[in-house]
């Protein structure tokens, strides 16, 4: 048995359940995880008015921000609290979720929020999630079921939603029509290869040989894909009045140069131009480390980041946050 | 400085996991409740993540994790026997030792694996089984000094223990040593009955009533030889245990003039007997080791552990026999308290740690509802993502006229509600309620909600303060782990002529009112207790007061919430499953209130009548 931890919300297809205590088993031995009120992993319930003598940062990803893999304390965003004096930071992420949802979690719960700086963390596999209409999960019995998320189609420039709210009930895949089962996110590519060559153990000597491209939507800057994540957070960026840093995160393969980055890296440098916001591109601080450090980053199964992972990102973000952060409080601290 | 001990029992049967922080215990639990599989052995990587997610505590962060039984002095045991008996005990041989160099010497790397970490002390420590069972029995207790008695089948050597608990220490007196043990002795009945060793037990109790103890003496003169002071020997020709995989041998048998009976066949005049003579040889023995120890010891309290202390017959008639003044029982009495008990130890023992007063209730064990609870919030996550319908009551008295008006009304009711229990009782965290006014409850509840055999009596789940007005009983049993007579001018009187007369159907007698609460009254006019306080279990006492005013009767009928052969439900979706697969009417998870009527069919369902093996 594990908890269920997430409950259905109109707005995100799901959140935390709010108040869950939870510890979710692992193959590094289990998490433990908190989730505030509002139904995020956060040990600080999310409130309007700032604490006194405390700048705000918010964050916004998917599971490496939320931190599958690692119990609260372990995580980029709660480490950087201890990088940047008199910093709380609010941590909206969402596992599984593409950035569509985090902009529309951004929507429903941070509105209001006073703070200094907004983090977008982009896992950069999250091009794939916005192109996905459904969600592929396990129930408690183990069985595959179908979910529904919200989407955005761009329609003339501009974006709609669709799927909102969405269907509250597991949907059988079969009962799809056609032209949806390609748009349920399975993962990946090649599902099942991928799922061979794990068992074989030869994913990163596949990866290596083949040149293998997680995330090809990148490659072109007029890919649909891509215009669909660029007018997504060009929306979220320019409706933001605040300091925004748009961090687009790695996968492991760029981390270990088994797979390219420059594409995205590209992408997102574009864009950050064209929005004037800030890019933090954690990847070039990663690549610094070992190659044996670098694999420390993520456990030998799950891609999620370790603590170890969890600790470098947050030392590459910090002194770019401390750059946007109010001048009294310029400078990290030191570990 | 805090300290936070996790203590494990894992391998036999029944496997578990506790933790104790600061000598109180946060979390307890065993391996079947998450598995789904009745009586898990296996390493319980379940209920460990349960206990850490209670505690709240990271692995790393724990100061001791213990294991319950040093598997060097099992194996030892086991080496010994196989040197004693020769050939024929291979096949005994091998299985302890590959259990032995499979499993527990790995202990470390199962834990590792399991936790990620060894905790603070790199390595995980080891107690002495009945040590633990000794533990289990004293440290939760609400007393400060006890004379402490042990008894179940086989731990490393030892078999029965003696002892003295005092502050935070506890002293082993004596011990019986294996092969002699009441616990095998009793086994080996329920293997000769027909029914699964470690798990059958509580049936052949149940069956005692029916029969006469007419093979007491034949136990006495060819099984065991009970001393004046309770101390016995085996006569270890008459079972196979020794030398072999069975509980039983040809010599055994011949005792009770042929084989064993086979499993699910009709149960006939001979088990009942066979069941009354166990019981009665089994009290003699408690009994006699009871004054004993009191002699002994000196102690006005006695407390009791290990798998003959889930012997409520037994344990009734030595509160009945007022050898000691107070009686407190492990509920967790089996292997699976093993896990508190190494927990408990290692807090005041190896750290020192005093105890600490009682909180909230009489003792420290909590009410057992040291299991997962699941809230409000995550009741309503998984009914509203499955589209269930409901009806959610927040207010808890309307929430309680309901539900109290529903059972007044003749509906079974699942009740998944609080922190799970510790111990293989359902006690109002996960129990299945009805009327035991009604003289249909335990038909219904046998027959179309339990599937299983119809002789067994239903227990009553009673207001502390209602206790004496229903039984013959001076004392609180929080429990359900003491039986006593219902009050003699609630019995009614029953034909037995035809029973008595040779008839083995046992529905005969069944059928029949006993009392004006026949749903709990067995054909004995015994019932198996549990006293309900408002502090013990405040939602529960709060529907067993709104039920007495409705109807005037301040008892519920209490039954684990499962089908037969399944652990008892845990998560708001095994109740949902398990309500939905039989024929209750009201599933109660926190504050919603599930009707049947209203949920559409159950599809998909795998079929779970094979899934679960019987007892």
């Amino acid at each position: 048995m594990s908890r269920q931890c997430f409950e259905y919300h109109p707005a995100t297809a799901y959140r935390f359940i709010p108040g869950l205590k939870a510890r979710v088993p692992h193959e590094s031995g289990g998490y433990l995880l908190r989730a505030n009120g509002d139904g995020f992993r956060c040990d600080r319930e999310f409130v309007r008015e700032r604490t006194p003598g405390l700048q705000r940062v918010l964050v916004f990803g998917d599971s490496f921000t939320a931190g599958d893999g690692v119990s609260n304390g372990h995580r980029y965003s709660d480490l950087l609290e201890g990088l940047l004096p008199e910093t709380e930071v609010y941590n909206f992420g969402l596992p599984g979720s593409g950035t569509d949802q985090q902009y529309l979690a951004y929507q429903e719960f941070a509105q209001g929020i006073d703070h200094d700086v907004l983090v977008i963390a982009v896992l950069v596999e999250n091009i794939r999630r916005i192109a996905a209409r459904f969600r592929r999960y396990q129930d408690d019995q183990g069985n595959d079921v179908v979910f529904a998320k919200p989407y955005f189609t761009l329609h003339n420039g501009a974006l709609v939603l669709h799927h909102n709210p969405p269907e509250r009930r597991p949907i059988p895949e079969a009962s799809l029509p056609p032209e949806e089962r390609g748009a349920v996110d399975r993962g990946g590519r090649f599902e099942l290869l991928r799922k061979l060559i794990r068992r074989a153990g030869l994913q990163q000597v596949v990866q290596k040989l083949s040149g293998y491209q997680p995330v090809p939507d990148y490659g072109s800057p007029r890919n649909p894909h891509w215009l669909l994540m660029e007018a997504i957070l060009s929306a979220w960026v320019r409706g933001h009045s605040k300091p925004v840093v748009i961090m687009p995160l790695p996968l492991y393969q760029h981390v270990e140069g088994t797979s390219s980055a420059a594409a995205y890296q590209r992408r997102f440098a574009e864009l950050g131009t064209k929005l004037g916001c800030a890019v933090h591109d954690p990847l070039p601080d990663l690549r610094q480390y070992s190659p044996l450090d670098r694999r420390q980053f993520r456990f030998p199964i799950d891609v999620h980041p370790t603590r170890e992972g969890h600790a470098a990102i947050a030392r590459s973000l910090a002194p770019t946050l401390a750059a946007l952060l109010p001048a009294r409080h310029h400078g990290t601290r030191h570990e | 400085m805090s300290k936070t001990v996790l203590g494990i029992s894992a391998f036999y049967h029944d496997s578990a996991a506790a933790i104790v922080r600061d000598g109180v215990i946060i979390a307890a639990a065993q391996e079947e409740r998450f598995s789904r599989k009745k009586h898990d052995p296996r390493f319980p990587r379940h209920a460990i993540n349960y206990c850490l997610e209670e505690a709240f505590v990271e692995a790393s962060d724990l100061d001791a994790i213990v294991f319950y039984d040093n598997p060097v002095a099992s194996f030892d045991r086991v080496l010994r026997n196989a040197l004693t008996v020769g050939p024929a005990a291979r096949e005994q041989f091998d299985k302890a030792a590959s259990a032995m160099l499979g499993h527990k010497i790995w202990l470390n790397d199962h834990v590792k694996r399991a936790l990620g970490s060894l905790g603070k002390a790199g390595s995980v420590l080891v107690a002495e089984h009945h040590m633990t069972h000794a533990a289990s029995a004293f440290y939760p207790s609400p007393f400060e000094s006890a004379a402490i008695l042990t008894m179940d089948g086989v731990g490393e050597w030892a078999t029965t223990s003696l002892g003295v608990g005092r502050g935070n220490q506890i002293e082993i007196l004596s011990e019986i040593e294996y092969p002699h043990s009441l616990g095998l002795l009793y086994s080996a009945v329920t293997y000769y009955c027909g029914f699964k060793v470690n798990s059958g037990e509580y049936k052949l109790m149940g069956l005692a009533p029916y029969g006469e103890p007419k093979y007491a003496q034949l136990i006495r003169d060819h099984l065991i030889d009970v001393r004046s002071d309770g101390s016995y020997r085996l006569r270890t020709e008459h079972f196979g245990y020794l030398d072999g995989m069975v509980m039983t041998n040809d010599r055994f048998h011949s005792v009770f003039g042929g084989p064993p009976r086979a499993p699910e066949s009709a149960i006939t005049r001979k088990e009942m007997d066979l069941a009354a003579s166990i019981q009665q040889v089994t009290e003699e023995v408690v009994l006699k080791t009871a004054r004993y120890l009191r002699k002994e010891t000196g102690e006005r309290n006695l407390v009791l552990a290990g798998g003959v202390a889930l012997n409520c017959v037994a344990n009734g008639k030595l509160q009945a026999a007022k050898i000691f003044d107070n009686l407190w029982i492990q509920p967790a009495a089996g292997d699976a308290g093993g896990a508190l008990g190494a927990a408990l130890i290692t807090n005041h023992v190896y750290f020192n740690e005093p105890r600490t007063p009682p909180v909230g209730t009489r003792d420290r064990q909590q009410a057992s509802l040291l299991g997962p609870r699941f809230d409000s919030n995550q009741v309503r996550a998984y009914l509203d993502r499955q589209g269930f319908p409901y009806h959610r009551i927040t207010d808890d008295a309307q929430r309680m006229t309901a539900v109290a008006g529903a059972i007044a009304q003749g509906k079974i009711i699942g009740w998944c509600v609080g922190r799970m229990e510790f111990g293989p009782r359902a006690l109002g965290a996960r129990s299945i309620l009805g009327d035991p006014r009604n003289k249909d409850t335990q038909s219904i509840m046998n027959l179309k909600i339990k599937f299983r055999e119809s002789f067994r009596p239903f227990a009553p789940a009673v207001l502390v303060e209602r206790n004496q007005d229903f039984f013959e009983i001076d004392c609180e049993s929080p429990y359900m782990l003491l039986v006593a007579p219902v009050r003699k001018e609630r019995q009614l009187p029953m034909d037995m002529a035809r029973f008595r007369g040779g008839d083995d159907d046992m529905l005969s007698v069944i059928n029949q009112p006993r009392s004006d609460v026949p749903a709990i009254t067995h054909v004995d006019y015994s019932a198996r207790i549990q006293t309900v306080s408002p502090e013990s279990n405040p939602p529960y006492y709060a529907l067993i007061k709104e039920f007495e005013r409705q109807t005037g009767c301040g008892m519920l009928v209490n039954t684990s919430f499962n089908v037969r052969g399944e652990p008892i439900v845990c998560t708001p979706q095994d109740s949902y499953r398990c309500f939905m697969r039989t024929e209750m009417d009201l599933l109660v998870l926190e504050d919603c209130l599930v009707w049947r009527h209203e949920q559409p069919a159950l599809t998909d369902d795998e079929n779970w009548r094979k899934t679960y093996e019987l007892d």
